[in-house]
């Protein structure tokens, strides 16, 4: 490996010659990359950069923070669970058994507001221990056939739900198989609420991810039922719990929109749910819980963002003052030659 | 003997303070035996003799090096010595002896021996040697040490093909340990230390997240993003930075030559440094994990719609990519227009990369647009890499201040002073040079000639003196030079030409 060679060119023996010099020289040609003589910043933390630095990042962050904390605030968030208290007294001790028997699934829950919402409320049904993050469970669907007709027959990552009777089911896969299929109805002093189930999936999602000319074929026709069907004239584009249910989540824990009302609801009212309690979350102790939220600028009800920057930036307030007060307790003066460890213990 | 005595003083391997302890096979004793001729008995005593010598200077170094401040030591021994001091029985004393020596000095030795004090002082001391040599007898000398340099030039390409470092000339040897040994080692040190840091960060933040998949197997990030994480996004930032890092410029690694005991010591390699690195990246993936999971529980923007797997794990992507980056940002030490250009494409080609990718790939199908329609995106690209990156900047600001580093403190000495890359050809000497530098430097411009004699460590003579009359620039004369010219038999008419 050659280390850099500094200049060197062979002259004429007594004569300084110029140009028979350049000719025979085997200097490398000079670039400032090569010879690592490229112009650099040579930043040095001292003391100053390093208060400043915190008391700029809590300066950004305290506001940030507290105007995180107050839309989250502002969010009204009422959860009720349902899954146990609506299976009758008679069937608690079988669960799997209530709810896998035909029959009518009708409950009722009556929710108390506990503030002022305004409208839109999101309704979210949240399922708790149910694992739509599992490798085979997100590996069981087929994309290409969701978004066009001609790739009906491409279900061969379904397995087990590709094909029922020899033709193969659309849409394919464990995910759309478990569609969840328990359905809310709200009212108020006997006053039906109107839910919209319209716009609860991503725009993204409806354009370009599920056709519109795909239809639902031989979907739930199997022996094993494992969620809700669907309605076989409306094209999957328009299969708005579908969509939703199709975004698997990230964590076991998580809630999916159902839908939204359009009307306010003021603090004490009672709201009546009128819910079929159909889907199966008993055989794997999944919990079940119905969600009804305002939603603000950042979200739902998430006190986690504000939170981690009022914390961060008192944190870093608190470091400013901290390395202050050690700087001013142990001086050092910047480039002080008696911090090198020759000097420091000489021999 | 003579001659290699003064060609060290010459070198100032030796000065006049030294102890000098000679062992020479010049001695009457030793004479009288090889007039006799007879080889068998000459051996014998030659070994008797070279033995009682070498016990002899041991038994006086044992003694100066118990006083505290005695005087340095310097051996000088022939070959014919050295042949019997390399015996099995005796090898042990000239190694304590040489070790307990500022300098040694062997002459007339043979490649072989050449080679076999190499290896004496490699295994037995245990230290990491360098030999340096430019025939072809320095060859097996070269083989044996840890680090052989050949200094290429007229006696041949021999050496230079044996070597592991090639150099033209023997000054050069200076800057090639203490300039470039030392930055290659400070950023073999940095890179591998990164690189597993960076590894360790982003493959963590999956660990964190198969406890919750029921332990499936289920990957956290799509595919193309974990192929491509290594090759495209992060690696150009550390190639950039292998190449052209520097933690003190050339010219103040040669002024402190002592900064070199940082890689003796292995002061950027210890346990303790890669520990710090594990314990960083644990850190930022935990909280890379944790701060994107936990606040995207509920819905995103103010449409109350949720996000799915893909999203959380493109911003928990990009977060780790920026963070990583940044990482690097601020473990340079200086820091070029091309770090910059690194470091922002990496995260752009991450931008452009995942804006394409998710118009083309199912199950990520426009992930990035629909993430980036969120406020909760842009707060959580301005939270999760400042407080990944905390640790680090707290850790650094202690370290730096009340910890430093010796070319830490270095650095700080010489900050006010410029680069000094004055390289437009003709002689612009700044204000910044004294009369000195501007003088050598004046020097250095001009047109050389090729030194014949490579291998010897002074400059060639004279010619420095001609050209720079020539131009007009005042040289001092050389003390030995002029004593060269004085003692040439032909005297010759001024002005001197270069003698060949």
């Amino acid at each position: 490996m050659d280390s850099n060679t500094p200049p060197s060119s062979s002259a004429a023996a007594g004569s300084a010659d110029p140009s028979a010099a350049r000719r025979n020289s085997k200097r490398p040609k000079y670039s400032r990359f090569t010879q690592q003589e490229l112009p650099a910043c040579k930043p040095i933390l001292t003391p100053g950069w390093v208060i400043s630095s915190f008391m700029l990042v809590s300066i950004v962050f305290i506001p940030i923070g507290v105007a995180s904390l107050l839309a989250s605030h502002n969010v009204v968030e009422i959860v009720d669970r349902y899954d146990t208290v609506c299976i009758p007294e008679s069937a608690r001790n079988d669960k799997v058994n209530y709810i896998q028997s035909p029959g009518d699934k009708t409950c009722t829950r009556n929710i108390t507001v506990t503030k002022h919402m305004k409208k839109p409320i999101y309704v979210y049904y949240q399922l708790d221990n149910f694992y739509q993050n599992h490798r085979r469970y997100v590996k069981s669907r087929s994309d290409a056939q969701l978004r066009s007709n001609g790739s009906a027959d491409d279900v061969s990552s379904c397995e087990p739900e590709d094909k029922s009777n020899g033709q193969p089911i659309v849409p394919c896969g464990l995910i759309a198989w478990s569609l969840f299929n328990d359905t809310y109805d709200f009212s108020r002093n006997g006053q039906q609420l109107s839910l919209n189930k319209k716009g609860i999936s991503w725009k993204s999602d409806r354009e370009h991810k599920f056709g519109k000319n795909v239809f639902p074929r031989n979907f739930q026709n199997g022996s094993l039922i494992g969620g809700g069907s669907l309605n076989s004239s409306l094209p999957l584009s328009e299969q708005e719990d579908l969509i939703v249910w199709m975004r698997t989540a990230a964590l076991p824990t998580f809630r999916k929109l159902y839908g939204k009302i359009e009307d306010d609801l003021q603090a004490n009212d009672v709201i009546m749910v009128t819910l079929e309690n159909r889907y199966n979350t008993y055989s794997f102790n999944g919990k079940k819980k119905l969600v009804l939220s305002t939603a603000s600028w950042l979200g739902g009800k998430n006190d986690f963002l504000g939170i981690a920057y009022l914390t961060v930036g008192g944190l870093c307030l608190f470091l400013a003052m901290v390395f202050t007060i050690l700087y001013l307790v142990k001086p050092r003066q910047l480039g002080d030659p008696s911090y090198l460890s020759w000097n420091r213990n000489p021999g | 003997m003579e001659t290699a005595i003064n060609i060290a003083y010459a070198c100032k391997l030796i000065s006049n303070e030294m102890k000098q302890f000679i062992i020479s096979s010049e001695t009457d004793v030793i004479r009288e035996v090889e007039e006799r001729g007879d080889q068998v008995e000459l051996a014998r005593v030659m070994k008797e003799e070279v033995k009682k010598e070498l016990k002899k200077c041991l038994e006086e170094a044992q003694q100066y090096f118990n006083t505290l401040s005695g005087p340095k030591l310097a051996l000088v021994i022939d070959g014919k010595c050295l042949m019997y001091a390399l015996d099995p029985s005796l090898r042990v004393m000239l190694l304590n002896l040489s070790l307990n020596c500022n300098s040694v000095v062997c002459c007339r030795v043979s490649p072989l021996q050449k080679a076999q004090v190499t290896t004496l002082v490699k295994k037995g001391a245990r230290k990491i040697t360098l030999s340096i040599g430019d025939g072809a007898n320095d060859v097996s000398m070269i083989q044996a040490a840890h680090v052989g340099v050949g200094i290429s030039g007229l006696e041949g390409m021999q050496a230079v093909m044996a070597s592991d470092f090639a150099i033209a000339q023997f000054r050069f040897l200076s800057d090639l340990l203490l300039v470039h040994g030392r930055w290659s080692y400070l950023r073999i040190c940095k890179v591998v230390t990164y690189f597993f840091y960076k590894n360790l960060t982003f493959t963590l933040t999956q660990f964190w997240f198969t406890f919750q998949t029921g332990f499936s197997g289920q990957r956290f990030y799509d595919d193309w993003f974990q192929s491509l994480y290594n090759v495209m996004f992060t690696s150009l930032p550390v190639i950039i930075y292998g190449l052209l890092e520097k933690d003190v410029s050339a010219s103040l690694s040669k002024k402190y030559p002592q900064l070199y005991m940082e890689g003796i010591r292995n002061s950027f390699f210890k346990w303790r440094v890669v520990a710090m690195w594990a314990f960083s990246a644990i850190y930022q993936s935990l909280i890379f994990y944790y701060f994107v999971t936990d606040s995207t529980s509920t819905g995103q923007n103010s449409s109350g719609k949720m996000f799915g797997l893909w999203d959380v794990s493109t911003v928990a992507f990009t977060c780790v990519v920026v963070t990583v980056n940044l990482r690097l940002l601020m473990m340079c030490n200086s820091m070029t227009r091309w770090h910059y250009i690194s470091v922002g494409g990496s995260v752009l080609a991450w931008f452009v990369f995942v804006f394409v990718y998710s118009l083309i790939r199912e199950n990520v199908l426009y992930v990035i647009y629909v993430i980036m329609s969120t406020f909760y995106f842009y707060l959580s690209f301005l939270l999760v890499p400042t407080v990944a990156l905390l640790l680090d900047f707290i850790h650094q600001g202690i370290q730096r201040w009340f910890f430093p580093y010796d070319y830490q403190v270095v650095q700080e000495i010489h900050r006010n002073e410029p680069d000094g890359y004055l390289r437009a050809g003709g002689l612009e000497i700044s204000n910044h040079l004294t009369p000195d530098e501007a003088r050598s430097f004046a020097i250095s411009q001009l047109p050389r000639e090729t030194s014949k004699h490579t291998g010897f460590a002074f400059d060639s003579p004279g010619y420095e003196s001609f050209f720079a009359a020539q131009q007009g620039v005042y040289v001092p004369q050389k003390a030995w030079d002029v004593v060269r010219r004085a003692s040439m038999r032909s005297k010759a008419k001024a002005p001197l030409p270069p003698k060949r």
